[in-house]
């Protein structure tokens, strides 16, 4: 088993002028499962296409274990992959497919055979083993894919959204069952999605990129309590995190922020840090994630310097929850996730309370999240 | 043994012959040896079976229902034998890559002289080996390394993936034709051993060249094209059959950026356009100007592509997206009143379909 280390690794295609990635500085700890998240062309891919030795680096270094691997070719990294599109060999069955790639190293037929039916037995797929691929379901043939790169025992396994060809429910279960593996594999994985619930359900560690430059790699409770900016902010969580641009004022000592329909004051603690770097007066964005608009009772009795009034445009009852989109604060529906056995309706007007400890502040013009920078 | 093969041993015996995969234990079972070899022979109620192919797990036999002589018999057994003992008495290594060459720089020559039509002579020491109808694969490495890699490693590894009775071809840089046996078409239908349909060879293509575009990557030099074209006989259509296949990569990389596999069936549209001179090309454009910034959004190309992929069909499409019919309905409404353009009417999708491969061109300029 190795970790995987990438310094100041750049990609640039010929012809353009931009990079694809930007200085991607890295450390995967051995067995640590690391997730690329990211929107469509940020560089997830291009970034894992590099340390599978699929894309030449441009720049920079790229480790596994110790060894530098720029120059080693992709069958010689001792990784395994499992794309997308995990095409099988047609022709061969269910037991001569995983076995094939050790085949080719001339591993013992003793070996090959301990090895397949080991890794059938940890995919439930023992009674496949004589199937074509032509005979199986989509999740069976993904699991013969996850197999085929199981029984090579590899330092790395790396996986390229390989459950976007499931439908939901199977890629709900094969989630669990991809993180399941690896914790009982111990190997090192690192693990590209667009999907933030498969990043914060799997991920020990979530690097989030776009266009081409890491915005942050943290834990998932991390990344979604502490973003750095508000790119990161608005892409963890669904509900998105509700921004609001307002400005901050200090009267008599406590820092408030207005916007439209808005004027609350901040918590002491994160009020000084905004006095300290100089934000009074200034405009700012306020981010608040849905569930930390409440509209129970005793909290708004509690809280009664962050109350606010909107109007509810679209109500979803979801059973065990309710959105709310609001009207009427700052310039965009204001979303709020409340209790499924609430009796707020459509057209009626709510007071809601914001847990002021949990805003996040946003520089305007740079985006950073101001009390965490 | 190909399909022609089977045939030709099916009229010299006047019976059926068949192949079947048994495992091991089967193999036992019914009454052969605990260590089968090939040549080795049940006699049957009905017929003989006789191993031609062995391996740890599995026992290939030739099923033979016919009224067969001893003498017969005795030949066939000895013809499986000398067909294992064949893989390595047969051309040396390098002689093989030799022989190979010496096609590919003819068949090099024979595309650039413009005579797709050209039949293969008996001067090549490889002529013998191309009677039999086997299916083509072009295959184009991008792995950026310096060397050329070795002949010898790449044939090593599609023997593993194709069979022994596979030839590779070196044709320019980095560009190999690669001949499969037609009979692997058989070998991707279940279990059964059916003969492939013909409706379904197409499909089976598909998945054989997928497979192969995996195998090489994962197992060889790294990313790689991939073309596929239907089986032919290569004495008489193989130089036809590599511009063909040349012709439908470069086509497959141009307008169809990040496809790895590609099939000369499936670039017809393609093909046509590519010949469109550029002023016409641009003036198209023009006129549709301002609807090109649907593309930029990857929900609506990933939908367009998926809409069209299932020959617009709006409960597959949906299907195939994982979304619902309605979610689906509401994404091409939403289409209809951005760019003015109904892609479930015909004549919008036919502007939407060349729109959308024109703009996956024009946007690299």
């Amino acid at each position: 088993m190795a970790g995987v280390r990438l310094e100041h690794v750049y990609k640039k295609y010929p012809g353009s002028d931009k990079a694809s990635v930007t200085d991607f500085n890295l450390d995967i700890a051995d067995k640590e499962f690391l997730v690329l998240v990211g929107p469509s062309g940020c560089g997830k891919s291009t970034t894992l296409r590099m340390i599978a030795g699929l894309e030449e680096i441009s720049e920079g270094k790229l480790y596994i274990g110790d060894r530098v691997v720029n120059d080693v070719a992709p069958k010689d990294r001792d990784i395994a992959m499992v794309f997308q599109s995990y095409a099988l060999y047609p022709h061969m069955n269910v037991y001569q497919n995983m076995a094939f790639g050790l085949k080719l190293r001339k591993f013992r037929k003793d070996e090959i055979d301990r090895r397949v039916r080991e890794a059938a037995r940890t995919l439930e797929i023992e009674h496949l083993l004589d199937r074509k691929p032509k005979a199986l379901s989509g999740g069976q043939r993904q699991r013969v894919a996850l197999g085929r790169a199981i029984v090579r025992e590899p330092q790395v396994f790396l996986m390229d959204e390989p459950l976007s060809n499931l439908d939901a429910k199977l890629r709900t279960q094969m989630r669990a069952n991809i993180s399941k593996l690896m914790k009982r594999l111990e190997t090192t994985c690192i693990y590209v999605t667009h999907d933030q619930t498969e990043a914060m359900t799997m991920g020990d560690r979530i690097v989030v990129m776009k266009d081409g430059f890491i915005q942050q790699a943290a834990t998932p409770d991390e990344l979604y309590n502490h973003p750095v900016n508000l790119f990161v902010a608005g892409f963890i969580g669904a509900p998105a995190m509700n921004f609001i641009t307002g400005q901050l004022s200090e009267e008599g000592g406590a820092v408030r922020i207005k916007a439209t329909g808005i004027n609350v004051a901040i918590p002491a603690g994160k009020a000084q840090v905004l006095r300290d770097k100089g934000y009074i007066g200034r405009e700012i964005i306020m981010g608040i994630r849905p569930e930390d608009l409440h509209e129970e009772p005793v909290f708004i009795e509690a809280s009664p310097n962050s109350v606010i009034s909107a109007s509810i445009e679209v109500s979803e009852n979801l059973g065990h929850e309710m959105f709310l989109y609001l009207n009427g604060l700052g310039k965009d529906n204001v979303i709020a996730r409340v209790d499924g056995r609430s009796q707020l309706q459509e057209g009626q007007n709510v007071k809601l309370a914001i847990d002021m400890n949990k805003i996040h502040i946003f520089d305007k013009d740079t985006e950073l999240n101001i009390l965490e920078v | 043994m190909n399909n022609t093969r089977l045939q030709q041993l099916q009229q010299m015996i006047n019976g059926s012959v068949e192949i079947d995969a048994m495992s091991k234990s089967e193999w036992v079972k019914a009454g052969g040896a605990k260590l089968p070899e090939p040549g080795d022979h049940l006699e049957l109620e009905q017929g003989f079976m006789l191993v031609t192919k062995a391996d740890n797990h599995q026992v290939q036999v030739l099923h033979l229902q016919a009224e067969l002589t001893l003498l017969e018999k005795e030949l066939l057994i000895w013809l499986a034998k000398q067909g294992s003992m064949s893989k390595s008495g047969s051309a040396s290594a390098s002689e093989m890559e030799r022989q190979a060459r010496k096609l590919g720089d003819w068949l090099q020559q024979s595309i650039d002289a413009g005579e797709w039509r050209a039949e293969i002579s008996e001067r090549f020491e490889l002529h013998h080996r191309l009677f039999d109808g086997m299916i083509p694969f072009l295959l184009m490495s991008e792995q950026a390394e310096n060397r050329e890699p070795s002949y010898m490693e790449l044939e090593k590894v599609l023997r593993s993936y194709l069979s022994d009775d596979m030839l590779l071809i070196p044709l320019r840089e980095r560009e190999w034709l690669i001949l499969g046996t037609d009979r692997l078409l058989a070998e991707v239908e279940t279990n059964d051993g059916d003969m492939i349909e013909r409706g379904e060879t197409k499909e089976a293509l598909v998945s054989l060249a997928t497979g192969l575009h995996q195998m090489i990557t994962e197992e060889w030099g790294g990313d790689c094209h991939v073309a596929v074209g239907e089986p032919i006989i290569p004495t008489e259509s193989l130089v036809y059959a590599v511009a063909t296949l040349r012709e439908t990569v470069n086509l497959g990389r141009k307008f169809h950026v990040g496809m790895h596999v590609h099939m000369p069936w499936l670039v017809h549209l393609e093909r046509l356009l590519s010949g469109i001179p550029e002023p016409v090309r641009s003036r198209f454009m023009d006129e549709m100007s301002g609807r090109q910034d649907l593309f930029t959004d990857p929900e609506t190309v990933s939908t367009l592509d998926a809409f069209f992929a299932m020959d617009c069909n709006v409960s597959e499409t949906a299907k195939r997206l994982f979304i619902h019919r309605n979610t689906l309905l509401y994404r091409l409404d939403k289409l209809k009143q951005e760019a003015g353009l109904d892609v479930r009417s015909f004549n919008d999708a036919i502007l939407v379909r060349l729109l959308m491969l024109l703009y996956k061109v024009t946007k690299r300029k």
